[in-house]
């Protein structure tokens, strides 16, 4: 153990010594200062301008005068979806996915105004976040700072006096990558720290327990891949003659791993399960409404059926003389079967994205950088089940504020038709107070780490492979 | 001579190898997702008497009630060019079916997407120009000088007093013509298979993705000119590749939505909502006064204003709530092109995302194509309005309606050549690493 520590410090002595891996070292260490600091003024000018909003379209509902109260349930609400405060982190899929949806009676719609549609082509190329740095720029510093480690030993010659010292593969291996592993950290956890710290203040100290605990599985995901990073470049290094090979290898596969294959996987994974465009997806919807009962079809047989057993149950002989408002009754169970329908339909859009990520998600263990970049990504709340639960909860909103109005329909409003030239029907503006103003809610983390366990497996099977090939590596590795 | 010795070296051939074969894959995948979104555009023209038959059915009884259900469909038909770079034709709607009320609500809706796709990207050959095509120049040239001085080679090339540089050009000439004879391939494939038209557009994106290459070419020359080794060679070079594909524009994106927000797109849904809703408690009058101050000529048409509730004034009121976000919209479309100036100017020194800019410009895959789809789809909706506001005013039923009149509307228009900016950018790499390189051959003495 004492020689695993002995190679690891020399190692770390060795890169440190090097101008040229202490400039790009400080480099990277100033871009993580700068992906914080430009991360966090994304989130909260983003964040700000959706609560302005968000605060705006409350006092208007508050404000609405006496009104019918479907005209209510159409003027309906409009939210904004959060953001969780670490996805200044990791932006994730945040500039992709919709920010705001109109919520009204009958209509499901869509997320709208993502930051995508507002952009050029640019956006394509990537976003300056820690994440991004850490992901990819920290795994091409550990390529540079290990693919030399051990062939650089071999072309000098001094591989075979160290083994002939007595020092075993194992040893040199494993001390190889503490070394390098050390490096990263010296670099890595100040910088961390330093977000921590930042992120405290800039909350103004407002860290919920649950934000704690996910920055801490960051934190562990992340030393996961860098160890995995730095084992699979001295592993290449023992593997190759000489260390241009090496070197040539390595940034091949990172250029693989982390250019191609993540569009590559995605393509065949929505080429394998296609999801159904709007237009597609609206006709399937409308089709299965109009087979169960179309509120808005006045001879629709479903409807007549409902109307003949209420005259049955309360014994008259019109709707009008009905104890509540008819409307009201027709439009609740209208709204009723069609966020049915509408519900299975998203479920069924839903599982079918799922299962185009799953593909790139199963990836991972071919290629670390999927897993943590999917990890992350849950770990910040910017992923897709994220998204998908928010659109889920935005619903349930919607369907809520709907059957409210139809409540208050029901209750207030008289059977009676008003005529042509009649004071419409109108309840007291008393009553909007009584639909609550909408909050998302995120996961808790057990949930989130639950939903994860591919990738967490992938990660440590990566770890444990690499360890297996170290203990391994007198039988494999060559001293020549 | 030099050819043989180049491809006897087993990389070259794995390098053309490569390129070739995701070029062909890219020229697939870019293809299919172009041909899916043929289909649903195919799918959106039949639908649309389908869905008008239907509504004629259910609400035929009432114009204002069969206007408030119809819908009218606007297809942005994809250019050939939009297989061979998708540019965000997947994050924009490309057909979009609007009802006769307010616009505004209406116009922004997106179509269903798997976010995840949207940020990892497709693939497509604009893709395996601009990213791949540069590393494999990389492993090209990134040793042409310095494996000679390293393996001591060198010093029999300076005793033939031949000059140096001499010998350089010569390779560089042939692994020049290597890629370029790959890239000349890959676009007569991409022109028989994608069925591009040999108009000056072809010439135009050949000679963008040519000038690209090349000014990777200059860039290269110039590292490997100051004859330092082939690991320091390659280590320089990879770095550019990342500073300049990814680190740059992943700070100008996060610069830009931070420089110019866009507050006036949530706020022209607003105010959309908002001044259409507020009508309903305001005096009737009101409204129509606003409504006839827009529209002179209907003030002929008498409103009924005994009445609770008229079609007309309900048409007048959502014509209100875009009266009023007409603000927002300007707002909206001022901060998109503010955003456009700025990433032109500072891409000037990115070639690699200016060549990207220019050819989903020249393939109409841009924001601003999507921004002139947006402008016909609104000028169609008041074509719309213009036509049954009348017809509504006047208590026409809806049998009398000429409903062949408003067809599937198409947009197909070419795009606003901005070319010369993707030269200038270009030039500027060549000339000045291309300039430095041949000083450096020239002016240094090169350690055998």
């Amino acid at each position: 153990m004492n020689t695993v520590i002995l190679i690891a410090g020399r190692t770390w002595k060795t890169i440190f010594s090097n101008r040229a891996t202490m400039a790009l070292t400080l480099f990277l260490g100033l871009a993580l200062c700068l992906a914080t600091y430009t991360g966090w003024e994304h989130y909260q000018s983003q964040q700000r301008q959706r609560l302005k909003y968000k605060a705006i379209v409350r006092a208007q509902w508050l404000a609405k005068p006496d009104k019918h109260p479907h005209r209510m349930a159409h003027y309906g609400y409009l939210v904004f979806r959060d953001q969780h405060e670490l996805s200044f982190f990791d932006f994730g899929i945040e500039s992709f996915a919709g920010v705001s949806i109109f919520l009204e009676a009958h209509k499901q719609n869509t997320a709208n105004f993502s930051e995508a549609g507002f952009s050029g082509g640019m956006l394509r190329f990537g976003e300056m976040s820690v994440a991004m740095v850490l992901q990819l720029l920290v795994p091409l510093l550990i390529f540079f700072l290990g693919y030399n480690a051990i062939s650089a030993e071999r072309e000098s010659g001094t591989l075979k006096i160290l083994l002939c010292q007595g020092i075993s593969w194992e040893q040199l291996l494993a001390g190889k990558t503490l070394g390098i592993i050390g490096v990263v950290f010296t670099l890595f956890l100040p910088v961390m720290l330093l977000t921590m710290l930042g992120w405290a203040v800039l909350s103004n100290g407002h860290l919920s327990a649950d934000a704690i605990q996910r920055f801490g599985l960051l934190l562990a995901g992340y030393t996961m891949y860098f160890s995995i990073c730095a084992g699979v470049a001295v592993w290449v290094s023992a593997c190759c003659s000489t260390s241009k090979v090496a070197l040539t290898i390595l940034l091949a596969g990172w250029v693989c791993g982390m250019m191609i294959l993540p569009r590559l996987t995605q393509a065949i994974g929505v080429q394998l399960h296609p999801a159904p465009a709007r237009i597609e997806f609206a006709a399937n919807v409308e089709k299965e409404l109009h087979r169960q009962g179309d509120s808005h079809n006045p001879d629709d047989p479903h409807y007549a059926k409902l109307k003949d057993s209420l005259l049955q149950q309360y014994k008259v002989t019109d709707v009008k003389q009905l104890p509540f408002n008819y409307g009201g009754y027709v439009m609740a169970e209208g709204e009723r079967i069609s966020a049915a329908i509408y519900n299975r339909h998203q479920q069924k859009l839903t599982d079918s994205y799922q299962k185009q990520n799953s593909f790139t998600i199963a990836a991972g263990y071919l290629n670390p950088y999927l897993a943590i970049r999917y990890l992350s990504m849950a770990l910040t709340a910017a992923d897709f089940d994220t998204y998908a639960d928010f659109q889920d909860q935005a619903e349930a909103y919607r369907y809520q504020l709907a059957q409210q109005m139809n409540k208050l329909q029901m209750k207030y409003i008289s059977n009676a038709t008003p005529g042509d030239t009649d004071k419409p029907a109108t309840i007291s503006h008393t009553h909007w107070a009584s639909m609550p103003d909408f909050q998302y809610h995120f996961k808790p983390v057990a949930a989130v780490v639950r939903t994860q366990a591919a990738t967490i497996g992938a990660l440590l099977c990566w770890l444990a492979l690499i360890i297996g090939c170290f203990l391994g590596a007198s039988k494999w590795a060559k001293s020549l | 001579m030099e050819f043989k010795i180049f491809f006897s070296n087993r990389s070259t051939v794995y390098g053309v190898l490569i390129l070739l074969f995701s070029g062909l894959f890219a020229l697939y995948l870019g293809k299919t997702f172009i041909a899916q979104q043929q289909t649903v555009i195919e799918k959106a023209i039949r639908l649309q008497p389908e869905n008008t038959a239907r509504n004629r059915q259910y609400f035929g009884k009432e114009l204002g009630t069969l206007m408030y259900h119809n819908k009218f469909t606007m297809i942005h038909q994809p250019d050939p060019w939009a297989a061979f770079s998708n540019g965000q034709r997947d994050i924009y709607p490309y057909q979009l079916s609007v009802s006769m009320l307010g616009l505004q609500g209406q116009l922004y809706d997106t179509d269903l997407h798997n976010p995840v796709t949207l940020l990892l990207g497709n693939i497509d050959l604009a893709f395996v120009f601009i990213f791949l095509f540069p590393l494999v120049i990389i492993a090209f040239t990134y040793n042409l000088l310095s494996a000679e001085q390293e393996s001591g080679t060198w010093r029999l090339i300076g005793a033939q007093a031949i000059h140096p540089w001499q010998v350089i050009g010569r390779r560089l000439l042939v692994s020049i013509t290597t890629i370029f004879a790959v890239a000349a391939l890959l676009m007569i494939v991409a022109v028989v298979y994608l069925q591009l038209p040999p108009d000056i557009r072809l010439w135009r994106v050949s000679g963008m993705v040519g000038l690209y290459l090349l000014s990777w070419f200059a860039l290269a020359t110039w590292i490997i000119s100051m004859g330092k080794s082939s690991d320091f060679n390659a280590a320089a070079l990879i770095a550019c590749w990342v500073v300049l594909q990814m680190v740059a524009p992943a700070i100008l994106n996060v610069w830009v939505t931070w420089k110019y927000p866009v507050p006036e797109a949530l706020e022209t849904v607003v105010k959309q909502r908002e001044g259409y809703h507020e009508k309903w408690d305001l005096d009737k009058k009101s409204t129509m006064d606003k409504f006839y101050a827009h529209y002179p000529q209907f003030k002929k048409y008498p409103f009924p204003e005994g009445q609770t509730f008229s079609w007309y004034w309900y048409y007048a009121m959502q014509q209100m709530g875009d009266d009023e976000a007409a603000q927002g919209v300007a707002g909206m479309s001022a901060k998109l092109q503010q955003r456009q100036q700025f990433t032109d100017i500072a891409t000037l020194l990115l070639p690699g995302i200016q060549t990207s800019l220019r050819l989903n410009e020249t393939a109409g895959t841009d924001l601003q194509q999507h921004l002139r789809f947006l402008k016909a789809v609104a000028a169609y909706h008041e074509e719309v309005r213009l036509y049954f506001y009348p017809l509504l005013f006047t208590g026409v039923s809806s049998q009398q309606v000429d409903w062949n009149r408003f067809k599937v509307a198409q947009f197909k228009e070419t795009a606003d050549d901005k070319g010369g900016l993707q030269l200038l950018s270009a030039g500027i790499f060549i000339v000045l690493f291309a300039g430095g390189a041949l000083y450096n051959y020239r002016h240094r003495t090169y350690h055998f």
